[in-house]
């Protein structure tokens, strides 16, 4: 006997008849309400951008953080449920120190890539003895940027645990926006200032406030300096 | 009564007796070798060359790991082609030294002739195996030019050759006449290594000095106990070239 | 008068699980080669249990390790090492680089630091940046990178000899010269060769058989081994850091 729709949205681990996991599309859906998040690779480093919402005057915009440190070779910034992406930048940093500690080499982007979805896919009801586990899935996206022997990289992930690798992709409320206008803009020959320049001409276009050093961030992953992150004023 | 506390007492002891048996086994079940022969350290080496024969050794002296001397010649002449090593025990090495100056001058004396290596060789031999069972710790090397005298049918003149000659023995006496090297000391087994690697035959007295060195200087490197100094005497038919090598010292 | 015939006595018992299989291995690296080799006798005690025991594997194409000392453990350890390889090669899509290898070998060790493979490695190959690297064990992990190293029951006969051979210890360079950093391939080859033949002579746990192997750097052509007969190739691909082993045979007595 199928149950009705309403009862397949309860379980986090069950398929609908239609072959659906309800929670993880609607954990999907949530990243679309997350603040605007942009990254674009270039054959220097990749840039990642945030945007900050500043809900109130008294906010101090310093501590929003949307761009976090993996390793000294990786970054990321996150859109949705930003609060769930410190459990899992926190398991890519231990995978990648782990990495690090048993091979004396920095973990590839994919890698760490890897291990991040291994974890998104890690929710459900636990069993007994079990360390306390996800009970729903991660309401959160991903950009990972980095650099390791294949050069500089930049890979989306998103709660259903699928990541995919991207020249610059956009996710976030203003994303769909931000995606066209860097398929317009995006070339394999831009330069990091480049496509710093087109990271913020993209939040600025997206985001309803003027755009400022407030909320704003900018983080790179380049050759020369593996994760640089500021605050950028134009 | 007194039969029943003799086999009472005798009992007793038998029990300690196992038991002491029981841990001297598993100690004795580690080979270990004798502590005497480690405490002062030092290497001697001896080699064959063509019409020459070359002696070395280290200088150091140490108490353990402690290094209380760095001038302690272990190598001395015999007669004017004839050299011993005396490695192990330093006291031995003083003891025997001056006992087989005394076996020695007796010998010439009583002989009106210089000892011959071989002859000097069994001198040494039986000298340690009268201690057969409370043994000198020494285990000496002799290196020399054994004189072979031959008179022509023809009636010229008798002619001399020397023939190198060397030797080798543990701590009883038993002795070892190798035609390449000797080796003897804390660093044996790194002589042993690169003797095996370096040494050729029929090394005139430049190449086997260069040789005797470099073996005797990059084993007593891997040594401990060896090292901090070397000497090395070339002994050929006509003088002995005797050096002190510069050598690592620590 | 009371018996003491039924007195027990105390005994002491202890299981010994190691043993020692003797055996020596060596490994020189070059520029941008390596060789890697051991003899293949094993022994315990004073009796041969087999005169073909190979005690050094291939790896990778860049990397060969040499292991000494209780045979089991040693087996078991590369068949460990093997095993984390294949599984790095499927989570990360390369094979592992040398200084990996190397480091994944001392955690491997430290982890068993109260319980040790009783096991001297050496790794030797080539690095990432193409030259050839021999790195040095002891049981349990700590690790270095060297130009030269011996290892196992003849290590302090060859030792010494090789800080002769190849670091020209206790020698001085002709006027105005300088020792070169790294021999060239035939010279590296004759010196394992007469190590391993030195060893054999003075040593009774080494002999029977030699198996040398030679890992030549990306793009290095044969050269140096062309006077070596019966050299055999292991390597997977032909354009990439190369494997070959040459067996000799070494004195039975």
């Amino acid at each position: 006997m199928f149950l009705t729709r309403s009862e397949y949205d309860r379980g986090v681990n069950t398929f609908s008849p239609e072959g659906r996991l309800f929670q993880v599309e609607y954990a999907i859906e949530a990243i679309k309400l997350g603040s605007t998040t942009v990254g674009i690779r270039t054959n220097e480093g990749v840039v990642l951008g945030v945007e900050k919402r500043v809900q109130s005057p008294l906010l101090e915009s310093s501590s929003i953080e949307k761009i976090m440190e993996i390793d000294r070779h990786l970054g990321c910034a996150m859109s949705g449920l930003t609060a769930d992406a410190r459990t899992m930048v926190d398991h890519a940093r231990v995978t990648s120190q782990n990495h690090a500690f048993t091979y004396d080499e920095h973990i590839k982007v994919e890698s760490v890539t890897q291990a991040v979805c291994d974890l998104a896919l890690r929710f459900g009801e636990s069993v007994h003895d079990e360390d306390a586990m996800m009970s729903r899935p991660f309401g959160v996206a991903l950009l990972i940027a980095g650099i390791d022997e294949l050069g500089p990289q930049l890979y989306h992930t998103d709660p259903s645990g699928t990541f995919v690798r991207y020249s610059a992709k956009a996710i976030g409320s203003g994303s769909e926006a931000a995606q066209s206008e860097l398929q317009d803009k995006w070339n394999s020959s831009m330069s990091l200032l480049e496509a710093q320049k087109l990271t913020l001409r993209v939040l600025k276009q997206v985001m309803e406030e003027k755009l400022d050093h407030h909320n704003v961030q900018l983080a790179q992953a380049s050759a020369d300096r593996p994760l640089s992150r500021r605050a950028v004023s134009y | 009564m007194a039969r029943g506390r003799t086999r009472w007492w005798w009992k007793r002891e038998t029990r300690s007796v196992t038991v002491t048996q029981v841990t001297r086994s598993l100690e004795d079940s580690e080979e270990r070798p004798n502590m005497a022969m480690e405490l002062n350290g030092g290497s001697v080496i001896a080699m064959v060359g063509k019409n020459c024969v070359a002696i070395a050794s280290d200088l150091r002296l140490g108490n353990q790991a402690l290094t209380v001397a760095t001038n302690f010649e272990k190598i001395f002449p015999v007669s004017e082609q004839l050299y011993i090593g005396l490695c192990g025990l330093a006291t031995d090495v003083e003891t025997l030294r001056e006992r087989f100056r005394f076996l020695v001058n007796m010998y010439t004396i009583k002989e009106s002739r210089a000892i011959s290596p071989q002859a000097f060789a069994h001198l040494v031999s039986s000298t340690l195996y009268e201690k057969r069972f409370g043994p000198y710790f020494i285990e000496p090397v002799i290196a020399g030019l054994e004189p072979i005298t031959t008179t022509p049918t023809d009636g010229s003149a008798p002619t001399t050759e020397f023939r190198p000659f060397i030797a080798g023995a543990d701590v009883i006496g038993c002795l070892n006449f190798a035609k390449d090297f000797i080796v003897t000391g804390t660093a044996s087994d790194k002589l042993f290594g690169v003797a095996e690697g370096l040494w050729e035959p029929d090394l005139g007295p430049e190449d086997l000095f260069e040789t005797i060195s470099q073996t005797l200087l990059n084993a007593v490197d891997r040594d401990a106990y060896s090292g901090w100094g070397a000497v090395v005497h070339v002994i050929t038919p006509d003088k002995v070239v005797s050096r002190t090598l510069k050598a690592r010292m620590d | 008068m009371p018996s003491m015939e039924h007195v027990a006595h105390p005994q002491q018992r202890a299981f010994n699980p190691y043993t020692e299989n003797g055996g020596t291995i060596l490994a020189i690296a070059g520029a941008d080669f390596t060789v890697i080799a051991g003899d293949t006798r094993q022994s315990e005690g004073y009796s041969i249990q087999t005169r073909y025991a190979p005690k050094v594997f291939r790896l990778t194409d860049r990397a060969v390790l040499a292991v000494n000392g209780f045979a089991a453990d040693g087996n078991m350890f590369v068949k460990k090492v093997k095993q984390r390889l294949e599984w790095y090669r499927h989570a990360h899509a390369k094979d592992m680089p040398l200084r990996a290898i190397a480091r994944l070998i001392q955690t491997m060790l430290y982890a068993q630091r109260f319980f040790p493979y009783y096991v001297y490695n050496i790794l030797g190959g080539i690095e990432d940046d193409g030259t050839g690297a021999v790195y040095s064990f002891d049981p349990v992990g700590s690790y270095e990178r060297e130009a030269c190293r011996a290892a196992g029951a003849a290590q302090s006969l060859v030792q010494p000899f090789l800080d002769n051979q190849i670091y020209f210890k206790n020698q001085q360079a002709a006027p105005g010269q300088t020792h070169p950093s790294h021999l060239p391939l035939p010279d590296v080859l004759s010196i394992v060769i007469d190590s391993f033949t030195s060893a054999t002579e003075r040593h009774i746990e080494v002999g029977d058989g030699l198996e040398m192997y030679i890992v030549l750097a990306k793009g290095r052509n044969t050269q140096g081994m062309e006077s070596l007969h019966g050299v055999q190739e292991l390597s997977s691909k032909l354009d990439g850091e190369r494997v070959f082993v040459v067996r000799r045979e070494l004195k039975k007595d």
